[in-house]
């Protein structure tokens, strides 16, 4: 016996221990009460409180008046004598036409015990309307009321074998019967599933809103409530032993009493059943001794609500009343040894992040969590489901949880404790607002099974339901297959979700509405779901090692083989085919349910979602290797600038500074010769400081050019024919601007732009900025020319370095921003914002994922940030990027006030609209302001946020069975004018050689030789890109149109540009510097909005002459614009 | 639609014909406002010249002649500028090292416009020519073979003599009567030679002059430099003039610097830098020497968490007020 015990006492030590550990922590959160961020939440918290607060008087008129009435009804049933169970339910049927909703299995006809109906021992009202805990935003509202049936009903043995539960539906039958006489009228009535649980029907009565009558009406408006009444019977306190219904018995016998399984869920229901009172009496006291103990479950239910769990079994079986009673618990006594755990007087916050803090730390699922002094042996019952044992009531209040939901509840709280911590990030909007249960925004892979009724509940279902056992057999398939620790865990998460038992009439038998089906969410550890090879144990000679292969063996059947591994190591290994995470998980599962579910080998029978994102745009796993390619290169092309000699000034660095070479561009990169000139890839060259630069802005330019030349020839010469060097020249509008750059060619295809950096630029352009005695114009525009400068020197380098990071680090990052980036190319957005707001904007989902962790996948990754679009108030809020990771507080202080600056400065957003801060630039307008314009505009920036919204809302609409593409669908109507290029001539002058006559750009085709080998430009080497020639069309556009139109387009090779006219653009009066074309129109007196009053009150007024700029873009595109297709003039 | 005006103020309003083209298949008409050219600064051609207001993005001169032939007959347009070509111009003179510049600024508002005007007098026009002639060898190729105006822009268009101005706006004048427009575009070779053919072509040759010849480029860099070196030789010069030279009030500009020259604008700068580096140090290192110090720094901090407790309470208010942010998602 001793030495029985002895592992047990360790055990019991070391729960005791961590609770310990849980206590500290719990004391420390609730101490933490002095920063900003953690006030501000405490603030909001109490005003969603006050925000969503019911008022019972309106919302819950008249209630209880209905339960009085009830009560009366129930009270003045006569007692029926017992009858044979079959013989009772067949006479209630055929007199009252009412069903006895007996659980499944129904009663064998043979059963000869007895059932009858006494007036019921006690009435109670318990639940949320007593603790009055109830909210406006919940799913629906009910009111429960608990119907105590007389103990003298029951037998000792009436535990076994479901007779309780035969004996409490035909009580329930009763009860119906009586109220359907009288409240069938004006009330809907049903029945239905406690919490789901298929043992305890129960019985629904929502009273019929009397439509347009006017006191109706003015209820509802007082914000009456569509409630329902539960009715709820219940057996009294200690009818059964409590030591009969422990969670390792066997109580479903059968009648063979030796091989009968345990029954936990039965047991507890069971329990659960006899301790309805006793709740509400632990609640009562827990509300009399903690003053925050009612808000706290508020938040606690509006926390566990957003997340989409409940207290039905297909919500996870933890809900607001398993949410107080633990709270409750842990504030009487949640110690082993009697001592509380929380104090009193804690407020309702604190008392929040103890609970959250409480659940993070405990794994319901993996070891039994006991409340309360004494203990039972409750080791073995862990094997069979979570745990939260409340000693003193002996129950399990976690029977109706799964190892699943107790992982994602684990899980969920472990994320919102992260929140709780972060002090810099905004933590209640995640907390209580975000609705956060969207499975395509959880998971990155759903799939749905179609329930096999064929298959026979080999596993117990322990009286849930055949569904039940059929999900539980999946999730611990998709464990061993998925989860499995000894071969690396390739899922973070596995959740099921159950189909839920509708309401059903008192006429019928309960059923689902539709066949049921699975839906299973996977969340992927991302670097392990891409393994392709699961190595297995060794396989050794001990019998221990051969166990562990024979149990691999079993459950991978053909797929385990053997292989030889480095070091000399055999291994039992599983090789799949599959390369991308999504398709190897699907490979996977698709295995293992065929071959221990029999199911799958039908595709119908399980369908995947989520993967078709991958498929939007020409992903191939190979690109990641082009982007290391493309980064490899470039050290080629640095050590060979860091390897010329004759270099006046010391390189100090080369940094790339464009998207291909930090993993973020919408197309990999690429390398090889293509149809078009090669597309290098930009970066920036700094030397060491020297006074030699001329203090001239002009001068600096040039001499940079001279630079240029020099390492242009000098490159040549290095490696002969390996390099060409092109010195290229921007299209500069003033000497002052950067004027050239240098296109270095590598004959392996790879292609770099070059601009240098001059420290002294920077210090001229700066003193100029703040020189007080030149002209406002001259300063304007000198600012616009240090912030490109420092865009482009500073801020771009440390970006990229940044990004790189940040891309190893997550691995889902990379394809997140280039699916972004594709979305606002197909939306025409792109020539709008630059690439590197896109990227910050998916930085900041991957840095600051609240209410989730880092997105493990593309399509999480996407959707995360369209939500994050849709609900950014960028009028408001700036978007701070801690790219470094230790911005402190007072930095964001500092940014958030400077937003507001602008906002007071600039309040209709003509200069600044988003604010993008990071790390490297508080400035917050990098990115988003270019040459002094803001970029997006404002138009531009609601129209973001508008088409992210509808993204959103197609998301939640839709669901699982979304079909991304819809996502990715450009709405071509919105435009006032669209402007069709000719593709193909697009593509035919991508390609310019050195040769090419320079006036006549090449000259037609037919100037050109037929035959390839007689053309004298076949092997010559073509000139890179410039720019692509629809950008520079489009660059010329909008620089001569900038007032009247606003241009939209996408990617370079988009072939279809959309703009709208100005609306602010009106008819005026005349003078002498228009802004862009205008007609005239006649004359108008004064009403006119024109700018300059003149003393005629007769003016000359014109409008915008939108068919003339019409024609004048059709004659600049020529031959390039297919055609003009005019909506709107 | 009313009839258009023939006039609006003291312009004459021009109607232009556009022909329709494939794409956009609609004759429209573009209206250009022409009046007598009256700049503020008056010139030797400003009576035979006039300014035009509102001309198409994808005018060259060759165009303006057309339409001008089209008007008055052959041989009356001699030239157009337009106003993006004169901008232009001036984009050289910046050239001067900044100092320069400000010195100049400086030297311009002490002393009386009577000594500059004189020195500007002296230099003469055969010297501005070369100047202009000089800056031009110095400036980069340009990469479009036809650059566009911006919609709405103006140019001023010079003619053979006053009397075909008279002619001009009379012909114009005629128009409104006949309603028999000019057409853009009419007279005008569409070839390399004359006038460089847009869209596809005109895109080609962009990428192509974006990469010009490097002796090219060479050589407008030697250009320059023999420009600059000279700005800088005056620069120089006036500096060292103005170290000595007393102003009206008879004070004497102090400029840093040895003897020979005055010092480099930068290192000033960055001394100036270094000084206010040190004194920040300094300050921040005895910040908590005192007790005074730190208590005074306890009480700083309390205030600040009081405003920041403040900021909180108005940043929910402010969300309050905006309906919906408290409310949990459905």
């Amino acid at each position: 016996m001793s030495t029985a015990m002895e592992p047990n006492h360790a055990k019991r030590r070391k729960t005791q221990h961590s609770r310990e550990g849980a206590r500290k922590a719990l004391g420390a959160v609730a101490s933490s009460g002095g920063l900003s961020k953690s006030r501000a939440f405490i603030l909001e918290a109490d005003e969603l409180l006050e925000e969503i607060s019911l008022d019972y008087g309106a919302a819950l008129e008249g209630v209880d008046d209905l339960l009085r009435r009830i009560k009366g009804s129930i009270e003045a049933i006569e007692p029926r004598e017992s009858l044979p169970v079959t013989v009772a339910a067949s006479k209630l049927e055929k007199k009252h036409r009412i069903r006895v909703p007996f659980p499944e299995p129904r009663p064998a006809e043979s059963s000869n015990y007895k059932v009858a109906f006494a007036q019921p021992a006690q009435f109670n009202v318990v639940g949320s309307y007593v603790s009055k805990t109830m909210v406006k935003t919940q799913k629906d509202h009910s009111v429960d009321m608990v119907v105590v049936m007389p103990a003298e009903l029951f037998q000792e043995k009436d535990y076994l074998d479901m007779r309780y539960f035969y004996k409490r539906a035909y009580y329930l039958a009763i009860i119906a019967v009586a109220l359907q006489k009288d409240f069938g009228s004006d009330a809907d009535l049903s029945y239905e599933y406690l919490n789901g649980n298929a043992l305890c029907p129960i019985f629904s009565l929502r009273p019929k809103l009397l439509k347009d009558t006017e006191a109706a009406k003015e209820k509802e408006a007082a914000g009456l409530l569509n409630y329902r009444i539960r009715i709820i019977p219940c057996s009294p306190d200690a009818v059964f032993p409590k030591t009969k219904l422990r969670l390792g018995a066997a109580l479903l016998r059968k009648g063979k009493e030796e091989d009968a399984e345990p029954s936990p869920f039965y047991n507890s229901t069971l329990a659960a059943e006899g301790c309805f009172l006793p709740y509400l009496r632990l609640l009562r006291q827990a509300e009399k001794k903690c003053a925050a103990f009612k808000s706290a479950c508020i938040l606690g239910r509006v926390w566990l609500q957003q997340r989409g769990f409940g207290g039905d079994l297909s919500e996870g079986g933890f809900g607001n009343f398993e949410w107080a009673v633990l709270l409750a618990l842990l504030l009487q006594g949640g110690d082993s040894s009697g001592h509380a755990t929380l104090s009193g007087s804690l407020s309702s916050t604190q008392l929040f992040k103890a609970m959250i803090q409480f659940l993070s730390v405990t794994n319901f699922a993996e070891k039994p969590c006991v409340l309360g002094a004494g203990s039972a042996d409750l080791d073995s019952a862990i094997e069979l489901g979570p745990v939260i044992y409340d000693s003193s009531r002996q129950l399990n209040i976690a029977f109706k949880m799964n190892p699943g939901s107790a992982a994602q509840i684990h899980q969920h709280a472990k994320w919102t404790r992260t929140l709780l911590n972060d002090t810099t990030a905004d933590q209640f909007t995640p907390s209580f607002i975000l609705k956060s249960d969207l499975a395509l925004q959880n998971f990155d892979l759903v799939a749905r099974l179609n329930f096999n009724d064929e298959f026979n509940g080999a596993v117990n279902s322990d009286c849930r339901g055949k569904i039940w056992g059929f999900s539980d057999k999946v999730y611990k398939v998709l464990r061993a297959a998925l989860a499995d620790k000894e071969l690396g865990e390739r899922a973070r998460l596995i959740h099921i979700q159950n189909p839920r038992y509708p309401q059903w009439s008192l006429t019928e038998n309960p059923s689902f509405h539709n066949s049921p089906v699975l839906e299973i969410g996977i969340l992927f550890d991302s670097v392990n779901m891409a393994r392709t090879v699961d190595r297995g144990p060794a396989a050794g000679p001990t019998a221990e090692e051969k166990e562990e292969c024979d149990r691999f063996r079993a459950f991978w059947d053909e797929k385990a083989e053997l292989r030889r591994f480095e070091r000399d190591t055999i291994r039992e290994t599983v090789i799949w085919n599959s390369v991308s995470a999504f398709d190897l998980c699907e490979e996977i599962m698709r295995y293992v349910f065929r071959l221990h579910l029999r199911v799958g080998h039908v595709d119908d029978e399980v369908t995947f979602f989520g993967d078709s994102f991958s498929s939007l745009l020409p992903f191939k796993p190979t690109d990641t290797s082009i982007y290391y390619e493309a980064k490899k290169a470039f050290s080629v092309f640095e050590r060979d600038i860091r390897d010329l000699e004759d270099l006046p000034l010391h390189v100090r660095n080369v940094s790339p500074i464009c998207p291909e070479l930090r993993h973020a561009s919408a197309k990999p990169p690429s390398l090889t010769p293509s149809k078009s000139g090669p597309r290098p890839m930009e970066a920036v060259i700094s030397f060491e400081a020297s006074g030699k630069w001329p203090e001239s802005l002009v001068a600096i330019q040039r001499t940079k050019v001279a630079f240029l030349l020099m390492i242009a020839s000098l490159l040549e010469k290095s490696k002969p024919g390996k390099i060409k060097a092109y010195v290229g020249l921007d299209d500069a509008k003033s000497e002052a601007e950067n004027l050239s750059f240098l296109d270095v060619v590598y004959d392996s295809g790879a292609a770099f732009r070059l601009r240098i950096h001059s420290d002294l630029e920077e210090i001229l352009l700066e003193r100029q900025v703040k020189d007080k005695s030149l002209e406002q114009h001259v300063r304007t525009r000198t600012t616009a020319l240090l912030a490109t400068f420092r865009r482009q020197y500073t801020h771009l380098p440390l970006h990229g370095q940044s990004i790189s990071t940040s891309a190893t680090r997550f691995p889902a990052l990379s394809p997140t921003i280039r699916l972004l980036k594709h979305w606002f190319n197909v939306h025409k957005l792109a020539y709008h914002f630059s690439e590197e707001f896109i990227e910050l904007v998916v930085l900041n989902v991957f840095r600051s994922p609240y209410p989730w962790d880092a997105p493990s996948s593309a399509s999480t990754g996407l959707l995360r940030a369209l939500l994050f679009l849709a609900r950014w108030d960028w009028r408001s809020e700036p978007l701070i990027v801690d790219t470094g990771g230790d911005m402190p507080m007072a930095d964001r202080h500092a940014i958030g006030t400077r937003l507001e600056a602008w906002r007071k400065i600039d309040p209709n957003m003509n200069h600044t609209v988003l604010f993008v801060a990071t790390t490297h630039d508080a400035s917050g307008i990098a990115y988003t302001t270019i040459d002094g314009h803001a970029k997006p505009s404002k138009v531009v920036a609601a129209r973001m946020t508008a088409l992210a919204k509808s993204a959103c809302r197609l998301v939640k609409e839709e669901g699982v069975e979304l079909d991304p593409r819809r996502l990715f669908v450009p709405s071509l109507k919105d435009y006032d004018v669209l402007i069709k290029l000719n593709s193909k001539l697009t593509k035919s002058i991508l390609k310019t050689y050195t040769t090419d006559d320079p006036v006549d750009g090449g000259g037609d085709s037919t100037g050109r030789s037929k035959f390839k080998n007689l053309d004298e430009r076949t092997g010559q080497d073509a000139l890179p890109l410039a720019q692509h020639p629809t950008e520079t069309l489009l660059k010329q556009l909008n620089e001569v149109y900038a007032g009247p139109l606003v241009f939209f387009h996408g990617a370079a090779e988009d072939a279809t540009i959309g703009a709208i006219w100005n609306p602010l653009m009106q008819k005026r009066g005349f003078r002498v510097n228009l802004p862009t074309s205008y007609r005239p129109v006649g004359k108008a007196n004064d009403e006119d909005e024109g700018e300059e009053e003149e003393e005629d009150e007769e003016k000359d007024v014109v409008e915008v002459n939108r068919e003339a700029i019409v024609a004048e873009i059709a004659r600049i595109g020529a031959d390039l614009i297919e055609s003009i297709d005019v909506k709107r003039l | 639609m009313a009839p258009i005006p023939p006039t609006l103020g003291d312009f004459s309003v021009l109607p232009i014909s556009i022909p329709p083209v494939p794409s956009f298949p609609r004759t429209t008409i573009h209206y250009v406002y022409v009046r007598r050219n009256a700049p503020k600064v008056p010139t030797a051609n400003n009576s035979r010249s006039l300014f035009l207001t509102n001309v198409p993005v994808d005018s060259t001169e060759l165009h303006l002649r057309g339409i001008f032939t089209a008007l008055v007959g052959a041989g009356r347009f001699q030239s157009a500028t337009f106003e993006d070509d004169r901008k232009g111009a001036e984009s050289l003179a910046d050239a001067q090292p900044a100092q320069v510049a400000r010195l100049h600024a400086h030297h311009q508002t002490q002393l009386s416009s009577s000594t500059s005007s004189q020195k500007k007098r002296k230099r003469g026009e055969g010297e501005d020519a070369e100047r202009a002639q000089e800056e031009a060898a110095a400036r980069l190729p340009s990469t479009w073979t036809r650059p566009l105006h911006g919609s709405g822009g103006t140019a001023v268009v010079l003619l053979a003599d006053e009397k075909s101005i008279e002619q001009v706006l009379k012909a114009i004048a005629k128009l409104h009567r006949t309603n028999k427009y000019p057409t853009w575009g009419d007279n005008v070779e569409q070839s390399a030679a004359a006038v460089p053919r847009l869209g596809s072509v005109w895109l080609k040759a962009h990428s192509r002059l974006s990469y010009p010849d490097r002796d090219a480029l060479q050589a407008a860099l030697d250009a320059f430099s023999t420009l600059f070196a000279r700005k800088e030789q005056e620069a120089a010069a006036m500096a060292k003039r103005l170290r000595n030279e007393p102003d009206e009030d008879g004070f004497v500009t102090v400029t840093r610097g040895g003897r020979n020259a005055p010092a480099s604008k930068n290192e000033a700068e960055e001394a100036r830098k270094k000084m206010v580096e040190r004194e920040e140090k300094r300050k921040e290192e005895d910040v908590s020497f005192y007790r005074f110090q730190r208590r005074e720094r306890k009480k700083e901090e309390q205030a600040d968490l009081l405003q920041r407790f403040e900021e909180d309470r108005k940043k929910v208010f402010a969300m309050r007020q905006q309906r919906g942010k408290f409310v949990p998602e459905a």
